[in-house]
């Protein structure tokens, strides 16, 4: 575990009323998870623009996690705007050849202490298996390449 | 280049950061280097200083940063220690106090999500990482204005106990009007139960009806009887409530023998279930409560022992304490032997602990997978006390007590211990592993129970007590409010209590402003503490409403009038009512259409902010300018 150096990064959105108290929980219990995830705390993610997302793989961020409050969420209609918005960032992140499951959208409850390590092993390993943003961009042109010359 | 500029220290506006990172007393310091942290930070673009200290939360660590606001070394802060939920207001009213802006703040949460989650140089690292993206934002931060809304005054308090009593009455004293809220139809709680108060042996009525009847005349008091809330929004200031109200159950029906004739508004004390304070509803109906605070007084309930646990619900002779001190009001007051039920009770043991320091893996766990391991606190001293009764009162009635420890804590509780030594009451001590055993009695020993036990205080000798009464003195648990806490969204701890925002600091707040806990809803107490903590909660209510304003954080959408377009866009993206509109404005002489936020009406939610094109429109004190340099920091390979 650890953020050793050239290990990737997992940037955390967490809502302040559900997942950020979701991950203090995770600490007032003490359970270990990997150092290399950096949690943001936001009133709503729904305040991203697509852009957003792009720049922090632009930036080096390997992974990030949405933790939203899912049905919980406060703000009426803002979850459904952030799936959609969420939606459109894939897209985008496909025609960038960014492997999708670097960004992922759920919902951690304010005691959710094992989903939250969980969300946090499982991007740890899709980082670990896809390298650095970017690197797949190339097989990703090969493999367009490849299908147009077939 | 731009960093040089920030550092200046010529009292300009350049943000001059100032970083403060806390050990917490070794929770954080045992884990993260924070030497090594301070050095590195202090190196971070636009810092003035980095400190560090034991406590930053205590006044000397408060003091460090205030010294360095009055002395114009800094005008940004960052803290890094526990999670902003706990003292992120402490800061920012340190900074206040200083004479900064305190919205120039920014926390990192370095104990829950670092030192106790990860060991090591990764720690360190991630702390600092943390901490330049903190120091990033804070350099971004603009001083705010802190939005105003009128509040009334007027408070609600939740349950008619005494600690709800005397938070009325504290609260309509102070010039508040107050709605006093009970889902039975009777004022006075469960002290209505009891007889004499310990230690100091003072009638429970009078104590209620004291209140009770000060309640009644106060004019600004509005009492509701079988009440329940089934409605909750708002926000301190302007909650509203609704009420639920509906006739008494019929078990809850006062028989009108049980009722003394009412007098000239004086309150009615009906023993074990309370004083009526005045007409009950008669039909369903549903009330609307709009009010500035609410205090949350719902109480405790006695531990139901489980079938069979010492005896209870199968042997007729084995009784809680609180049915035991309703008993013993009501028995001949006094004689040679206590008489129950036209039985001579010549002998009782008394046992401590029953419900409370539960231990798993010896304690059996409730319906729902619950042990209750904390201490209920008020038991030993009840005991006590009732035995003290008892040997006062009948002198050939004997008293057995089978303790774990004896904490009798308070002033005059010690006292209660010695004078039950001196009135001969005799002590067993048992451990958990081997608790007494509650049997029928072969009939040798004259009594229908005996009770056996491996006596600590004779170093494990095995002593059979003869007994015709078995009392359990059974702890506190919360009363069932499952209803309020997910309808008023109230954090409730591992021990199901509720939870306040800090134990020692904030001891009755909860962390949604304006909601206030007082009494044993929050932690065992007994009746002094109750009290003690409902005119702590009602002062608190008080200082929230004084001013007649309260002041919200306005993290609310603003917009950059330079910017903005007039696209409209973010009215689309809005998911408040009419919280932004278009308006017209002339602008070099044209007239053209931009977007207004209506702070009022506003969540902040920043829905809009994603949706405008032209970036014109932000949520004050988290902009996504600040954003995108906490994460160009914690993308940065700068290693601490």
């Amino acid at each position: 575990m650890g953020a050793p150096a050239g290990e990737g990064k997992i940037l955390i959105l967490a809502t302040e009323s559900c997942a950020y108290p979701g991950a203090d929980a995770v600490g007032q219990a003490h359970i270990t998870y990997p150092a290399n995830t950096y949690i943001l705390k936001v009133k709503a993610p729904v305040l991203f623009p697509e852009e957003f997302y792009l720049r922090c793989f632009d930036k080096g961020i390997s992974g990030i996690i949405v933790m939203s409050c899912g049905v919980e969420c406060p703000y009426e209609g803002a979850y459904e705007a952030l799936a959609k918005r969420i939606d459109r960032v894939y897209q985008l992140m496909k025609q960038r050849g960014l492997d999708i499951r670097r960004l992922r959208l759920t919902s951690i409850c304010t005691v959710c202490t094992r989903a939250f390590v969980n969300e946090v092993k499982q991007m740890q390993e899709v980082i670990r298996e896809l390298g650095p943003p970017g690197s797949e961009t190339k097989t990703s042109e090969e493999a367009a390449a490849a299908a147009e010359s077939a | 280049m731009e960093e040089k500029r920030n550092l200046a220290s010529d009292g300009s506006d350049a943000p001059r950061v100032g970083i403060y990172i806390c050990h917490c007393g070794g929770n954080i310091s045992d884990h993260v280097d924070v030497e090594v942290l301070c050095e590195k930070a202090e190196k971070i673009p636009g810092v003035a200083v980095a400190r560090r200290n034991m406590f930053m939360c205590s006044d000397p660590g408060q003091e460090l940063i205030m010294e360095d606001i009055r002395s114009g070394k800094v005008n940004r802060i960052v803290v890094a220690s526990c999670s902003p939920s706990l003292h992120e207001m402490t800061f920012r009213s340190a900074l206040e106090r200083a004479g900064a802006n305190p919205y120039v703040y920014e926390h990192a949460n370095i104990r829950e999500q670092v030192s106790w989650v990860h060991h090591g140089e990764p720690a360190t690292e991630k702390a600092f990482q943390l901490i330049s993206a903190a120091a990033a934002k804070a350099r971004l931060l603009e001083p705010l204005e802190p939005l105003r809304v009128e509040a009334r005054r007027h408070a609600t308090v939740i349950g008619a106990g005494i600690a709800g009593l005397r938070a009325a009455v504290d609260l309509a004293d102070r010039g508040f009007q107050v709605a006093l809220l009970e889902k039975t139809p009777f004022a006075g709680g469960r002290v209505a139960r009891l007889d004499r108060l310990a230690p100091t042996g003072e009638a429970a009525s009078e104590a209620i009806l004291s209140l009770a009847r000060r309640v009644m005349e106060h004019p600004a008091i509005t009492f509701y009887p079988c009440a329940q809330v089934v409605g909750f929004d708002g926000y301190v200031g302007n909650f509203s409530l609704e009420l639920q109200v509906e006739p008494p159950a019929a078990e809850d029906a006062v028989p009108p023998s049980n009722l003394p004739p009412a007098g000239d508004g004086e309150p009615v004390f009906v023993p074990s279930r309370g004083v009526l304070l005045g007409p009950l509803p008669t039909e369903k109906g549903r009330i609307q409560v709009e009010t500035g605070v609410v205090v949350l007084a719902t109480g405790f309930k006695p531990y139901t022992p489980r079938k069979g646990e010492y005896g209870y619900g199968e042997l007729p002779e084995v009784m809680t304490l609180p049915q035991f001190i309703e008993a013993l009001r009501d028995a001949q007051a006094d004689g040679s032997v206590l008489m129950l039920s036209g039985r001579p009770i010549r002998s009782i043991a008394m046992i401590h602990c029953v419900g409370s320091r539960q231990i798993p893996g010896i304690h059996e766990e409730d319906a729902s997978g619950y042990l209750n391991e904390y201490c209920s606190r008020t038991c030993c001293s009840a005991t006590l006390f009732a035995a003290n009764q008892v040997r006062t009162r009948y002198p050939e009635t004997r008293v057995f007590e089978f303790y774990r420890d004896i904490r009798a804590y308070g002033r005059g509780q010690e006292e209660l211990y010695q004078e039950a030594a001196r009135n001969k009451v005799l002590f067993l001590r048992f451990e958990p592993e081997d608790p007494p055993r509650v049997e029928r009695s072969d009939g040798s020993s004259g009594t229908p129970l005996v009770v056996r036990v491996k006596d600590a205080l004779t170093f494990g000798e095995e002593v059979q007590v003869p007994a015709d009464l078995v009392v359990l003195a059974v702890g506190m648990e919360p009363t069932g409010i499952q209803d309020l806490v997910d309808l008023m969204k109230l954090p409730v701890g591992a021990d199901r209590f509720l939870l306040e925002v800090h134990p020692k600091l904030r001891p009755v707040e909860l962390a949604t402003t304006g909601l206030l806990l007082a009494g044993t809803c929050q932690a065992p107490m007994d009746v002094s503490e109750a009290c003690n903590a409902a005119s702590a909660a009602a002062s608190k209510a008080a200082s929230l409403l004084a001013k007649g304003y309260v002041q919200l954080d306005p993290f609310v959408a603003e917009v950059d009038m330079e910017k903005c377009q007039g696209t409209g866009s973010c009215v689309e993206a809005c998911l408040a009512d009419g919280a932004i509109e278009l308006v017209d404005v002339v602008v070099n002489g044209e007239t053209v259409r931009r977007a207004r936020v209506v702070q009022a009406l506003c969540l902040g939610c920043g829905a809009c902010v994603a949706a405008c094109p032209s970036g014109a429109i932000q949520v004050k004190g988290s902009t996504l300018a600040q954003f995108e340099a906490m994460v160009d920091a914690i993308a940065s390979h700068e290693a601490a």
